[in-house]
């Protein structure tokens, strides 16, 4: 019951949201249903048992059985911080967007919650066809905040996140349902547990495009990467982040690239070991050239908002490169630097709605001085830029070291490459922190009265300034809760096969 | 041949004779009035009570008299079996729907709400019939018999221009592809000696090959009613008529019309001629790949709303027969036919709400529901523009809707028999029509400022289809899975 009610309580909310009565306390309301939910993540990460790489607090009911389609929910060391994520950023959201959004809170808050049940709900299905379902539904509910509380060129972005992501996601459909087929070839009954697809053997050949294990393995590498996104899939992106409100650009920058990272951890490595051993160049190649890309363009950006967008694409970057390097220091710092990026893309959009609050303007050149009226602001975006540039003792460090340790370990060459991004992490964000912050105040500080934080920026900003030091320094703590899944996944890799808790002795 | 007619038959027909007296129902209250037009409301639940009566017996008629392999009924030209059952409550009920519609739409209520019952009703019986014949000529009566009433209707419209355009095109292409599918009866009653369907289809993998006649009126047949489901390249009437007739017609030939017509091509394409001929085959291939092309491209165009629901009929049309084609494969009524009824419910269900919804816009007769008229909804209705976008993300086959589970087994019928190419070919095209799909909800929920005033009247029977579509929706996709294996039980 635990997993299905972190994941279906805030379908509940969306539901109770709107049919609230009162206008008044709306914000409030959700604010406290919102922590609920974290409070129930926190519990399931209490009863977390970090001793077993198995899926634990499995819930498994039969949905279609004509197809052994099943409700299947599981948790285990990769998606547990995952979940921790979402749940941790809505209450920030919440109170982040309270006087950004000036309209239809109502529907605003429900579109949130729904985002949230389908994003939980990915990390959780452990059947295809309900993951599929998580996963398409997500889509809706961030086309209608994109495209009703965006920019000015919300319509265009909206869309083309929608038709982007979902031209991504029906190949991967089509090779989910003749993934069943093959269970039922293998095993006589038809299933869509990702724990049968665990032991079917898809055949390999090396080399040929179009072999079975290789079509297969691009038509889930397709929808994943589109999602993350990958170079040369980003170009939704910049748009969506841009014209996206700022709650929509921390949920989609914190949470939604990370069902991409996530997708290639859970289903594409361990499903398709062979072409995923055979592809990785390709996917290290790509993840390096999105580092380097997605650094330079960040560096000539006039806009925070397309910066900070950009920079995304660089850090994802890293994750796919941690991930495909495949030993345990790439896995481990890449589902590390998935947290990170949550986490401090998360406060810079937060930061940058603040300020945009203010001045209601993006632009680097309008800015200049603000670390003089601003003191408090100026700490905090300062020490999220520390974060997001990976200087030590901040979470940023210990992911990016990481992942840099293990591509090193298979791939030096493209390593050298992919540091290059971390100095030019520091370029961009640091001379942005420049230009902003110091020189003389610009015309536009002086024009509008600005007062620094208030009580509710602080509490935005605490927590995730606090997250930020504490992942930094003491790493373990974190990680020691995906110790176990990180090195069964690299021990048995080419024979993965994931267990239900408890039924562990019997075959399936 | 010695035809007798017992007692059984006309039980088994019971459904249709059911339809058939209450529909002069109507008729004949209005002549007993001397010609005044009785109340709408007494038309209305006359017409409704009838087709309830109808869909009680033919339950009956499965459920209690249907066991065993006796379920024919008049010499085996009709039979009751599960493809009729489940066809015909689909027509049924989008038939009840419809009539609601027309009770509130301002281009059919009036002075000539009665008669426009019973030609709906006949139109209904003549869905029935075609869609148990077992006959090639009763297959064509019951064509006829649906085609017929449907002309009249969309021609008695109080729309001045369109719709009389709309009617007469109708019937003029209608004409043509009877005499086409007439045709090729012809041919297929001339080679293979019969019009017993069971019979040609034994003898079809031998005659396809031997007789050239055979493949030839096999052919003419097939293509006969892809004019009728609008397949490319016979879909080009489609957009006209569907938004020159007035709404609730479009919405009972959209679904309807369209269900019935896909179950007696079901019982065509059983005859294996896939299996055997592998030109049909290839053909049928890409007929289906340009159909999805086609409507999904052109209703990209549309600004129409009515003619937008038309080309993505169209491209209905194209998923559907991927279904078919999978069906003519396997050649046994199983999986892949239930995947087609599946998706022909779910179809039904969707369409008949967008067309409601475009019904409840529509001031007067000759009004014409834009896409850009659909600003503001979200405020003035929020319900009502939520149940369609509801519809719409259904049809473009998003989960949790039914749209989604509908494509899902639609497309894995044609995977598991190998045809992933048209899967693909499905999928993208999903992906095209997402976008069309979208842009009523763009309009409807993110654009400010252009609210146009379309003050909507408060009907009631309207709104009830909207929202009980709306529930379907949700519900049958939810639930589906028990749902098709009970099509898939009453199928085999």
């Amino acid at each position: 019951m635990l997993l299905s009610s972190v994941v279906f309580f805030p379908a509940l909310c969306a539901l109770l949201l709107s049919l609230w009565p009162v206008q008044k306390l709306l914000k409030s309301f959700a604010l406290f249903l919102s922590l609920i939910e974290f409070g129930i993540s926190l519990f399931i990460l209490s009863q977390f048992d970090v001793s077993t790489a198995s899926l634990q607090m499995v819930e498994k009911y039969p949905w279609i059985e004509r197809f052994g389609i099943n409700y299947f929910l599981g948790i285990d060391g990769l998606s547990i911080w995952l979940v921790m994520l979402t749940t941790f950023l809505m209450p920030i959201v919440i109170l982040g967007s309270w006087n950004s959004i000036e309209k239809k809170w109502k529907g605003f808050l429900a579109c949130l919650f729904v985002l949230q049940t389908a994003m939980i709900g990915t990390f959780l299905a452990i059947d295809a066809i309900f993951f599929y379902f998580f996963w398409e539904l997500s889509l809706v509910p961030m086309y209608f905040i994109i495209g009703i509380w965006g920019g000015q060129r919300r319509i265009y972005a909206t869309v083309k996140f929608f038709i982007y992501t979902m031209l991504g996601s029906v190949l991967m459909l089509v090779a989910m349902i003749y993934m069943m087929f093959l269970t039922e070839q293998a095993f006589g009954t038809m299933s869509a547990s990702l724990l049968d697809f665990y032991r079917l053997n898809i055949p390999f050949v090396g080399g040929q495009f179009f072999s079975l294990q290789t079509l297969l393995f691009f038509a889930f590498s397709l929808a994943f990467a589109i999602k993350v996104p990958m170079f040369p899939f980003h170009t939704w992106l910049p748009d969506a982040h841009v014209e996206a409100p700022t709650p929509g650009s921390v949920i989609l920058a914190g949470v939604m690239l990370k069902m991409g990272t996530y997708g290639f951890l859970r289903w594409v490595i361990p499903l398709f070991p062979e072409a995923t051993e055979y592809w990785a160049w390709l996917f290290i190649f790509v993840a390096v050239l999105g580092i380097v890309y997605g650094a330079l363009v960040a560096m000539v950006q006039t806009d925070i908002k397309k910066l900070v967008a950009y920079s995304s694409v660089s850090h994802m970057g890293y994750v796919i490169l941690g991930l495909f390097s495949m030993n345990s220091f790439g896995f481990t710092g890449g589902l590390y630097q998935m947290l990170n990026h949550g986490v401090s893309t998360g406060a810079l959009f937060l930061l940058v709605g603040m300020i945009y609050e203010r001045t209601h303007s993006r632009e680097i050149s309008k800015y200049g001085g603000l670390a003089n009226v601003l003191p408090f602001y100026s700490i905090g975006f300062f020490i999220v830029t520390l974060s997001s540039i990976a200087v030590p003792l901040t979470n940023g460090f210990v992911g990016e070291f990481l992942i840099l340790l293990g591509s090193y370990a298979s791939n030096p060459v493209f390593t050298y490459v992919a540091v290059l991004g971390v100095v030019l992490g520091a370029v961009y964000m640091l001379w942005m922190f420049k230009r902003v912050f110091f020189g003389p105040e610009s015309v536009l500080i002086k024009e509008h009265p600005l007062h620094d934080l208030s009580v509710r920026e602080y509490f935005v900003l605490v927590p995730l300034v606090v997250l930020i030091f504490w992942m930094g320094v003491f790493p373990k703590q974190f990680l020691g809760f995906s110790k176990t899944s990180i090195d069964h996944l690299v021990a048995h890799r080419s024979d993965y096969i994931l267990m239900v808790q408890g039924q562990e002795g019997k075959q399936p | 041949m010695n035809v007798t007619i017992g007692l059984a038959d006309l039980i088994r027909v019971s459904p249709m004779i059911a339809l058939f007296i209450s529909s002069l129902i109507p008729l004949t209250v209005k002549v007993l009035k001397k010609n005044h037009e009785p109340s709408p409301q007494a038309t209305l639940i006359q017409g409704l009570g009838g087709i309830i009566a109808a869909a009680v017996l033919l339950l009956t008629v499965y459920f209690v008299l249907s066991t065993g392999p006796d379920s024919t009924a008049f010499a085996d030209s009709i039979i009751f079996d599960g493809v009729t059952l489940l066809s015909g409550l689909i027509a049924l009920v989008a038939a009840a729907f419809s009539l609601m519609l027309m009770y509130d739409n301002p281009s059919t209520r009036g002075n000539q709400f009665a008669e426009l019952t019973f030609l709906t009703m006949s139109s209904v019986l003549g869905m029935l019939v075609l869609s148990s014949a077992m006959d090639l000529v009763v297959m064509f009566i019951g064509l006829e018999t649906m085609s017929l009433s449907l002309y009249l209707m969309i021609a008695m419209s109080h729309e001045e221009r369109l719709s009389k355009e709309a009617a007469f095109k109708y019937f003029v292409l209608g004409g043509f592809a009877s005499a086409v599918l007439l045709y090729g009866l012809s041919f297929i009653f001339g080679s293979a000696g019969t019009t017993h369907l069971s019979e040609i289809i034994q003898k079809t993998p031998e005659l396809i090959t031997s007789s050239r006649l055979f493949l030839f009126g096999m052919t003419l047949t097939m293509l006969g009613f892809c004019f009728k489901v609008s397949i490319f390249p016979f879909q080009a009437w489609t957009p006209d008529v569907y938004q020159g007739a007035p709404t609730p017609h479009s919405a009972l030939m959209a679904t309807a019309v369209k269900v019935v017509s896909f179950a007696a091509f079901l019982r065509i394409i059983l005859s294996q001629s896939f299996v055997v001929s592998e030109n049909l085959f290839d053909i049928f291939q890409w007929l289906a790949v340009l159909t999805m092309i086609v409507g999904n491209v052109a209703a990209i165009l549309q600004n129409n709303f009515k003619r937008m629901l038309a080309y993505s009929s169209v491209a209905h049309s194209g998923y559907l027969l991927v279904g078919l084609i999978t069906t003519g494969i396997t050649g046994e009524v199983s999986f892949a036919a239930s995947g087609v009824l599946f998706y022909l419910l779910g179809y039904s269900i969707m369409t008949l709400g967008a067309f409601a919804l475009v019904s409840l816009l529509e001031k007067s007769e000759n009004d014409s529901i834009s896409i850009e008229s659909l600003g503001g909804l979200s405020k003035r209705k929020p319900l009502m523009a939520f149940c369609l976008t509801l519809f719409l993300l259904s049809l473009a086959g998003i989960p949790p809707t039914v749209g989604f589970f509908g494509k899902f087994y639609l497309f894995s019928a044609a995977i598991s028999q190998g045809l992933i190419w048209l899967a693909l070919w499905g999928v993208l095209n999903s992906v095209i029509s997402a976008y069309y799909y979208l842009r009523p909800i763009v309009v409807m929920y993110m654009h400010e400022g252009e609210e146009q005033e379309r003050p909507m009247e408060a009907s009631f029977p309207t709104q009830t289809v909207v929202i009980i579509s709306a529930i379907l929706v949700v519900i049958l996709g939810v639930f589906s899975g028990p749902l098709f294996s009970v099509i898939e039980g009453v199928l085999s």
